[in-house]
């Protein structure tokens, strides 16, 4: 990339974010009733109106759209993201600790989806039956079909409660990862699967296979190399889906087993309609997401010389 | 017991039971689970140390005490904190804990506590006087500006004094019969002065182990939304007189484990990963029992779970209307079908262990044909779809889905069954996100109809729930206009809390109850447990008067 | 920019062979009969669409009432999915909730396809400014993750079926804005395009006559995809509470209520959830196919 189109594209990035920072906003004021009404109005506290009235004007809730638009823009541009209506928490400190729990779980769940990817991927070359073959390619399809919620029902069930192999409750750190980990790995390893598999049927059909072949070096290792390297590119380049698929997964697998993290906080938040954590949480997944794809960019015609020429022409 | 019952549900679902009989069964299981609010008696010493795990199904949102009225807040605030007076679960009878002796004036207007010496905060420093004075003062008036509401459970509360440093006196400005109980309640759990400088933040998820209490336990560690864990106090040597344990907790610690997840809070207790679980669903507690762990169904002794009926509601203002709402109401069907001996038939506004309850199953009668015809006399006429019209206009009604209350779903769908089948009337039920929710539950022209319930042993209950300046349950005051809608139940519900004279507050109480039963105001279902699934190696897990777990005296023999 | 890479990548299932209009002739016909995979993914999805249109085919069972005595029975002839907690037979249940599982997957797509391939067209035929704002917007709807997008639309349209199926549209939009936008881009590059242009056409009569059908096989495919990766979200939002109010059986709302009763009563969750993992691999597959035929 030159520095214009690095330039180019670092402008792009950050209109994306006070975009998306901008839209979170308006939408989530356009909700009915607000996150004060909810938590101070609702009957079980027994406030009178005058009490209400001054909670109100104390938490500023109804303050002009523009005003509170610069309010929280300004705040959040010093790292300041306002506090949680519904358990008086600052979100900075919500976000700070429910992030290394969920950062834990996306980055164990993605090496165990690339795990089992390769798993599935590498078997299905090795076997010739045609038919199990097959069988195993379109494995990737089945775990794509698979509910993460029901799954991760049925694992709790089975693994836990029936065999008692690991404890859901009361585990140690380890224990109480492996059918989190395990859950939200499934669904990311189907499209890494998909990619393995095709690659790896791109690179055997290519002629210079048979002649490193013949030259003595191992089949596996040739095989291998060109392989991951032929997959690399398609994978780096769907980095933007799969962290969506990790959030996703992870307010599922987080709400289920019980577990800290971003996506319960997500789901709590909406629950309550609890704005000032939903509009940090929409603004820090599309940063994470802007980055992510910035880097792909970056690191893509590195990995793969032919792609500078297509990246250029698009550009 | 439970086969009898069950075998009596079943012919009465199929029409063919008596309702009187099975009435009786039910009041003699009910009967069984009031007594029910400690495990038996204990086989054996208590096992000193040890950690216990207890889930519940949502993470607490503050330990601010006025606050604990959310369930989640309540466990913890129950077990961190001491209050002055000590109400026993049992007898609901006054004992001293942080106060030795009290005394009130004659109208109810002055309480003066003499408190303990010898009692510390968990920072250390000692609770005197002038530390309590400071909690009232704050519960009683609040600090909008920090976020910080009143008590719910404190009427009229002008002052305090701090006469010496073990005598404080709060004064009233009208009188305040009902203190006395709510010095007993967790929403009246003591803090320090530290702690109640903070502003609601202060007292947020995630803050536990900064707020300093006097209580048996301390928040040692917090993880947002899932985790709480609880330390014994070592030097802990102040508990009520009838506490069967007098020194420092049995266990060491306690794991508050949130789980969301029904399924996974049951098998977790059947599977032994867990010893204590909150909110066992009347759909799960075979499933407990058969896998050997044990039930405790605490009654929560307040207003019954049931139906509010708007009645400034255009429709609902017609008192044949309500009435005909109430005589097709098959609640012992409600009962039968979706829940289980622990979920007593209602027999008045206020359950049976509640303070002042008055028996008013006559007036609860199950006649759809006599509503029907009232309907049809007040001009209701029943068209081809099986809806009643007037002046082309549906009769139709909107019922919240009260999230918090146990099948509230399955209740109101049961409902709007009998009420379509019987009377010709829609009830349609409202599920929303919570800022249409709480818009709409606060318009008696958008839920005419109001699914809640309320739990306090405090004669003031019933205020809680229907007066205009607490819960307003009726709407009987309109958010909108602040107008009064009938202000004979008004100054009824203001004898309650504010009548110095007990006996007298006890008639007051049953005075509301009939006139709301009259009125056809209130149509009460069952009376509301918290049920707690424990596990066969907890001993000594007691629920305090309104069902909060409290842990002292609790220990795991393994 | 990395449009072009991320769209390819985006389209699992090879939709990324871009070509030809979609002729399923005979010698297709032939193929697909040789694929015993794809014949019983088309199986299953008919016999749902039936189900979806014709419950009474399958069914005499009342998916609403049912008879309290009959509670939590295990799978037999009677019942072939079981009962639930208050008696209705699961089969019925799973039978009359496939029109409102597959009506909102379809209501799903609908939105992501007209909106999205709406947007892709007009950034890609008119290009410059117009399409530079559109693409940024469309980067916008992908930087927010889907559940999380669709959960906030939820709440600003209100629960309920239509309103889900909604909302997992829209999260789709992105996707279907960059396929329909990168297929215009190629379509109006080639050389008839050029001609019919340098022939002196109007631009509206070059679009709907030769950039529309000829950017819409890809689109296509997208769509069978996305099909059954809407029946998993709607589901999702069914599950975590946002869907389909009860009674209803949708089908994530038939895992979600089943799923306290995990240990005591497994039909309840295991075959709706096999139901639900048949219907989206038999969409999966099918659009793999399309998508194949496509590239031919």
């Amino acid at each position: 990339m030159t520095p214009r189109a690095l330039a180019t594209r670092l402008g792009q990035s950050l209109l994306v974010i006070v975009l998306a920072f901008t839209g979170a906003f308006l939408m989530l004021q356009a909700l009915p009733g607000d996150a004060v009404l909810i938590k101070f109005e609702n009957p079980e506290l027994g406030l009178t109106p005058a009490q209400i009235a001054e909670i109100r004007e104390a938490y500023g809730a109804d303050t002009p759209i523009w005003t509170s638009f610069w309010h929280t823009l300004s705040g959040f541009v010093v790292g300041d993201f306002g506090y949680s209506i519904q358990n008086g928490t600052a979100v900075r400190d919500l976000l700070a600790e429910v992030l290394p729990s969920t950062a834990l779980l996306g980055v164990l769940g993605f090496a165990a989806a690339v795990v089992l990817a390769c798993v599935v991927a590498f078997t299905a070359m090795g076997v010739r039956n045609p038919w199990l073959r097959n069988t195993l390619a379109s494995l990737p399809s089945v775990l794509v079909s698979v509910p993460v919620f029901w799954l991760a029902m049925v694992l709790i069930q089975v693994f836990s409660f029936r065999l008692g192999l690991v404890r859901v409750i009361g585990g140690g750190p380890v224990e109480s990862l492996v059918l989190p980990v395990l859950t939200l790995a499934v669904p990311i390893s189907a499209p890494l699967a998909q990619i393995l598999v095709r690659s790896i049927e791109d690179v055997q059909r290519q002629p210079f296979i048979a002649v490193v072949r013949a030259k003595g070096a191992s089949r596996w290792w040739v095989l291998t190399r060109n392989i991951v390297r032929n997959a690399l590119v398609p994978t780096l380049t769907i980095a933007g889906v799969l962290l969506g698929e990790l959030v996703a997964g992870a307010i599922v697998t987080e709400t289920v087993f019980g577990r800290a993290g971003l996506g319960r906080l997500t789901e709590q938040a909406v629950a309550n309609q609890d704005v000032a954590v939903l509009q940090a949480v929409v603004v820090l997944t599309a940063v994470i997401f802007v980055v992510v794809n910035l880097a792909v960019d970056l690191v893509a015609p590195l990995v793969d010389p032919r792609l500078k020429k297509e990246v250029r022409a698009a550009a | 017991m439970t086969l009898a019952h069950r075998h009596l549900s079943r012919r009465n679902l199929f029409g063919l039971g008596i309702a009187a009989a099975s009435l009786t069964a039910l009041t003699a299981c009910g009967g069984g689970a009031q007594a029910n609010n400690q495990t038996e008696a204990p086989a054996g010493d208590p096992v000193k140390g040890g950690t216990l795990t207890y889930l519940d199904a949502q993470p607490h949102t503050s330990l601010y005490p006025p606050s604990a009225g959310f369930y989640p807040n309540g466990g913890l605030v129950n077990n961190i904190t001491d209050r002055l007076v000590h109400q026993n679960a049992e007898t609901l009878e006054f004992e001293p804990w942080i106060a030795t002796e009290w005394t009130v004036n004659d109208d109810a207007t002055e309480f003066t506590f003499t408190l303990r010496d010898d009692v510390t905060f968990s920072d250390g420093t000692k609770l005197d006087a002038a530390a309590v004075a400071k909690n009232f003062d704050l519960y009683g008036l609040g600090d909008a500006a920090r976020g910080l509401t009143v008590s719910e459970a404190i009427n009229n509360y002008k002052s305090s004094t701090v006469v010496n440093p073990t005598t404080v006196t709060f004064h009233f400005s009208a009188p305040a019969p009902g203190f006395l109980q709510a010095t007993s309640t967790i929403n009246s759990g003591l803090l320090s002065p530290k702690t109640l400088d903070g502003k609601l933040e202060d007292f947020g998820a995630g803050k536990g182990p900064t707020i300093i209490g006097t209580g048996p336990f301390v928040v040692a560690s917090e993880k947002i939304g899932s985790e709480v864990v609880l330390k014994a106090r070592t030097d802990y040597a102040w508990a009520p007189k009838s506490a069967p344990n007098q020194s420092r907790a049995h266990l060491d610690q306690i794991t508050y484990v949130v789980t969301p997840e029904a399924g996974v809070r049951v098998g977790g207790l059947t599977s032994g990963q867990a010893h204590i679980a909150r909110q066992i669903a009347a759909t799960d507690e075979k499933q407990v029992t058969a896998a050997g762990a044990k039930l405790l169904a605490p009654q929560t002794r307040g207003v019954n779970n049931g139906f509010s009926l708007r009645f400034r509601n255009e429709v609902l203002a017609d008192k044949n209307v309500r009435q005909a709402l109430s005589l097709g109401t098959n609640r012992q069907e409600v009962v039968d079908t979706l829940f289980t001996e622990n979920y007593p038939l209602a027999t008045s506004v206020i359950g049976k262990t509640a303070l002042g309850y008055q028996d008013n199953s006559s007036k609860l009668v199950h006649d759809p044909g006599k509503g029907a015809q009232l309907l049809e006399d007040a001009g209701w006429k029943l068209g081809s779809d099986g809806y009643r019209t007037k002046d082309g206009k549906r009769l139709t009604f909107t019922v919240n889905e009260a999230a918090p209350q146990p099948r509230s779903f399955d209740v109101t769908t049961l409902v709007s069954q009998q009420w379509k089948a019987a009377l010709g009337v829609e009830l349609k039920i409202l599920r929303a996100d919570a800022g249409t929710y709480t818009k709409a539950i606060n318009d008696a022209n958008q839920v005419q109809v109001y699914h809640s319930m309320v739990g306090r042993a405090d004669l003031d209950v019933i205020k809680s729930q229907y007066a205009g300046k607490n819960r307003n349950t009726l709407l009987n005051r309109d958010p909108a206009d602040d107008s009064i809608g009938d202000t004979k139940l008004e100054e009824l519900l203001t004898k309650v809390a504010s009548t110095p004279d007990h006996d007298a507050r006890i008639k007051a109480s049953q005075d509301v109850q009939a006139y709301l039963l009259d009125e056809f105001y209130v149509i009460p279902l069952f009376e509301e447990p918290q049920v707690f699934g424990l596990g066969p190696k907890v001993h000594g897990f007691e629920a305090e008067s309104v069902g909060r777990p409290t842990f002292h005296n609790t220990w795991v023999a393994e | 920019m990395s449009d072009q890479v991320t769209t390819q990548a985006f389209v699992l299932p090879r939709i990324g062979a871009f070509g030809r209009r979609l002729t399923l002739n005979l010698r297709g016909l032939r193929r697909i009969w040789r694929q015993p995979g794809l014949v019983l993914s088309v199986l299953v999805l008919a016999l749902v669409i039936t189900a979806a249109l014709r419950p009474a085919v399958f069914t005499s069972h009342d998916p609403i009432a049912g008879r309290a005595r009959d509670a939590l029975q295990a799978p037999s002839a009677a019942h072939w999915f079981g009962t639930d907690a208050t008696g209705r037979d699961l089969f019925a249940r799973v039978v009359h909730g496939a029109i409102h599982s597959l009506g909102g997957a379809l209501v799903a797509v609908a939105v992501g396809l007209v909106v999205g391939t709406g947007i892709g067209l007009l950034a890609g035929s008119i290009g410059g400014l117009l399409d530079q704002a559109l693409m940024r917007l469309v980067d916008v709807l992908l930087a927010v993750p889907g559940l999380l997008l669709a959960l906030s639309v939820i709440i600003l349209l209100g629960f309920g079926t239509t309103n889900a199926a909604i909302a997992v549209g829209i999260t789709s939009v992105a996707i279907f804005a960059r396929v329909s936008r990168s297929e215009v881009i190629r379509v109006r590059r080639s050389d008839y395009v050029e001609a019919a242009f340098g022939s002196g056409a109007r631009f509206g009569e070059v679009l709907v006559r030769h950039i529309l059908p000829n950017s819409l096989n890809a689109v296509v495919a997208l769509a069978a995809l996305q099909f059954g990766t809407a029946i998993l979200a709607i589901s999702t939002l069914g599950f975590l509470g946002y869907g389909a109010p009860p009674p209803t059986p949708e089908w994530g709302l038939l895992i979600a209520e089943g799923r306290t009763y995990v240990a005591t009563a497994w039909w309840l969750t295991t075959l709706p959830g096999l139901v639900v993992m048949a219907v989206v691999l038999s969409a999966n597959r099918l659009s793999h196919a399309i998508s194949k035929e496509v590239g031919r």
